[in-house]
């Protein structure tokens, strides 16, 4: 009432003071769609809630990024609300199966004015690398010392035995077993190799020398398995970089695509070139590799079926060359899998100028 | 909101948006079960099928709900058919996640057996698309949208599909002596389970459709009836071919 009587007071026509007015509205909505703006851009989901729980400020960042994934988030943050009113902080959080498999962490606080404020984050990355810390220690573990473990129990057996036929038994094991080891060694010597050396060399290297030489060092286990190799002639295409690495990782390439496929099957080997890239492409119709697998393959050590491991053979590192191989030329690793279908890797690196 | 029945919209609000939350907890439980049966996950699939009861318990509630407000607000026109889906759709989600505890119970039975790559890969296939089919059921709830709601009845027919081709695949498995009988006899069933959560997301599109224009599927099949009955004078018996080949599928409506 008073200020509705201080405005009748007012002599009509102050039109200085309405342009005041004006000039402070405008300041204030601008500043309105700048904190709007800031809060859009932010990378969490922010809600701001008056002390009845009414939603005064919610942010435009989608954070699970699906429709029912929004439901789920949604849910939490009306279930933490309540908390952060009755003056506790409270977190929980939501894990969407995908794939891709997400963590989303809502955390709700409690504000001075009454009100809560709940941010929702997107900490799938994190707990990724957390899974990945835990199980490269476990693998790394299993890898290592399997092998040498096998070898020690070996070689006691043999310390105790006197049958001539046990012995000669018992060291052919032992001689698998070490090979098992040096293997594991050689791979990750490999690897540490081509992690921290780059490519020191950039030569030009011609992309069917490199596919031809990949080829043949798998030649011998493919034809053991039955498997035809179906090597398109590749065109005249020249990539720069370390003709060692670049055999190694489409040979460890090739290498799985035989050991995963069904015998009598092809592995079709092709090279071309996309977009400035030359793309190295191995497909093969063999068992593939499950959706939610495949962000992780190329982990040092990450088996997709760890009882099926020993069977193959391999130590598991070798994607993970073929990763850093691709990193080190500027290049990625692509791949395409369905279960039971197969799978197609593609290498890609830069044409040479 | 300024209107009469500002209660009864709030709660119809409230109720429609309870069933799109159990909707979700079914849409992010499909990819749950489908690793529980493919990782012969015990626990994961303990944990499912004692989750089934907090569905339940929510699936009464939102039941009682909808009669409250059918009781009291005595809703009329497009409300009323927004109450009358909503029973409806609960009765779907709430089976839907029983069939999902059954995926859980078949991966108990066959726990211990290998199975084909190509076995898997169509089990995943078949959970991610029955997924979609759910993703989809809800997105055309929430926004009200007939033409999507429509689209879900195609999209199952690919799921149908790989029924087909999964069973194909088992056959083949056996015969190749890689899975047992009972194994095998398991996982049709399981495909089956797959293939009926599609129909029940189907069913809530229909039940959208209804909502948004009145529309339900059964008037085909009920007026193709009437007209037999006036036309003949008599009821139909079963060799009286009142429905044509071609339209005597399995869910014929």
């Amino acid at each position: 009432m008073g200020l509705l009587q201080r405005r009748r007071q007012q002599p009509v026509g102050d039109s200085a003071a309405i342009d005041d007015a004006r000039v402070d509205l405008d300041a204030a909505r601008r500043e309105l769609i700048r904190a709007q703006v800031a809060l859009d851009s932010l990378p969490l989901g922010v809600v701001l809630v008056d002390h009845r729980g009414v939603v005064v400020i919610r942010n435009a960042r989608n954070v699970a990024g699906s429709g029912h994934g929004d439901v789920l988030v949604q849910e939490a943050i009306d279930r933490l609300v309540p908390t952060a009113l009755a003056g506790r902080e409270s977190h929980t959080s939501v894990e969407l199966y995908g794939p891709p498999k997400k963590v989303i962490q809502v955390s709700a606080a409690p504000l001075s004015d009454g009100g809560a404020i709940v941010s929702v984050e997107d900490i799938s990355e994190r707990s990724r690398l957390d899974a990945v810390r835990t199980d490269f220690v476990a693998n790394i573990s299993h890898e290592l010392k399997t092998p040498v473990g096998a070898l020690a129990v070996l070689a006691e057996a043999i310390a105790d035995e006197t049958d001539i036929d046990v012995v000669q038994r018992l060291s052919v094991k032992m001689v698998d077993e070490a090979h098992r080891a040096a293997t594991a060694i050689d791979d990750l010597l490999e690897l540490s190799r081509i992690e921290l050396g780059g490519t020191a060399v950039s030569d030009p290297v011609q992309a069917a020398d490199v596919l031809g030489d990949a080829v043949v060092r798998s030649l011998a286990s493919a034809e053991q398995r039955n498997i035809h190799i179906d090597l398109d002639e590749p065109a005249a295409l020249t990539v720069r970089g370390d003709r060692r690495q670049l055999v190694s990782a489409l040979s460890n390439l090739i290498d799985n695509a035989v050991k995963y496929s069904e015998p009598g099957s092809d592995v079709h080997i092709a090279a071309e070139l996309v977009d400035g890239l030359v793309n190295f492409s191995i497909s093969d119709h063999g068992v593939g590799i499950p959706s939610r697998d495949l962000d992780r393959i190329f982990e040092r050590f990450y088996r997709v079926d760890r009882a099926r491991s020993r069977e193959t053979g391999g130590t598991g590192l070798g994607l993970a060359i073929v990763r850093h191989v691709a990193t080190n030329h500027e290049g990625d690793v692509q791949v395409k899998s369905a279960e039971g279908e197969g799978s197609t890797f593609t290498l890609r690196i830069p044409v040479a100028p | 909101m300024n209107e009469l029945r500002k209660g009864f919209h709030e709660d119809l609000d409230e109720a429609k948006s309870e069933l799109v939350r159990l909707a979700a907890l079914v849409t992010e439980a499909i990819p749950r079960a489908t690793a529980v049966l493919l990782d012969g996950d015990l626990e994961g699939a303990d944990l499912l099928i004692r989750a089934d009861d907090e569905m339940d318990a929510r699936a009464i509630d939102l039941e009682e709900r909808c009669y409250h407000i059918l009781a009291l607000q005595a809703p009329v026109a497009s409300d009323l058919r927004q109450v009358i889906a909503l029973l409806r759709m609960v009765a779907e989600v709430e089976r839907s996640n029983d069939l999902l505890c059954n995926i859980c119970k078949a991966a108990r039975r066959i726990y211990g057996h290998e199975l084909d790559p190509k076995l898997r890969g169509i089990i995943s296939r078949m959970g991610e698309q029955a997924q979609q089919l759910y993703e989809a059921a809800i997105e055309s709830f929430v926004q009200n949208d007939a033409a999507k709601a429509a689209a879900i009845d195609d999209m199952d027919s690919y799921l149908d599909g790989l029924q087909k081709q999964f069973v194909q695949a088992i056959f083949e498995s056996h015969a190749a002596g890689r899975i047992d009988l009972q194994v095998a006899v398991q996982l049709a069933v399981v495909a089956r389970f797959y293939e009926r959560i599609g129909d029940h997301a189907v069913n809530i599109g229909e039940r959208v459709r209804f909502v948004v224009t009145g529309w339900v599927p059964e008037h085909k099949g009920a007026e193709r009836y009437r007209r037999f009955v006036e036309g003949t004078g008599q009821i139909p018996r079963i060799d009286d071919a009142m429905v044509p080949p071609d339209d005597s599928g399995e869910d014929a409506s």
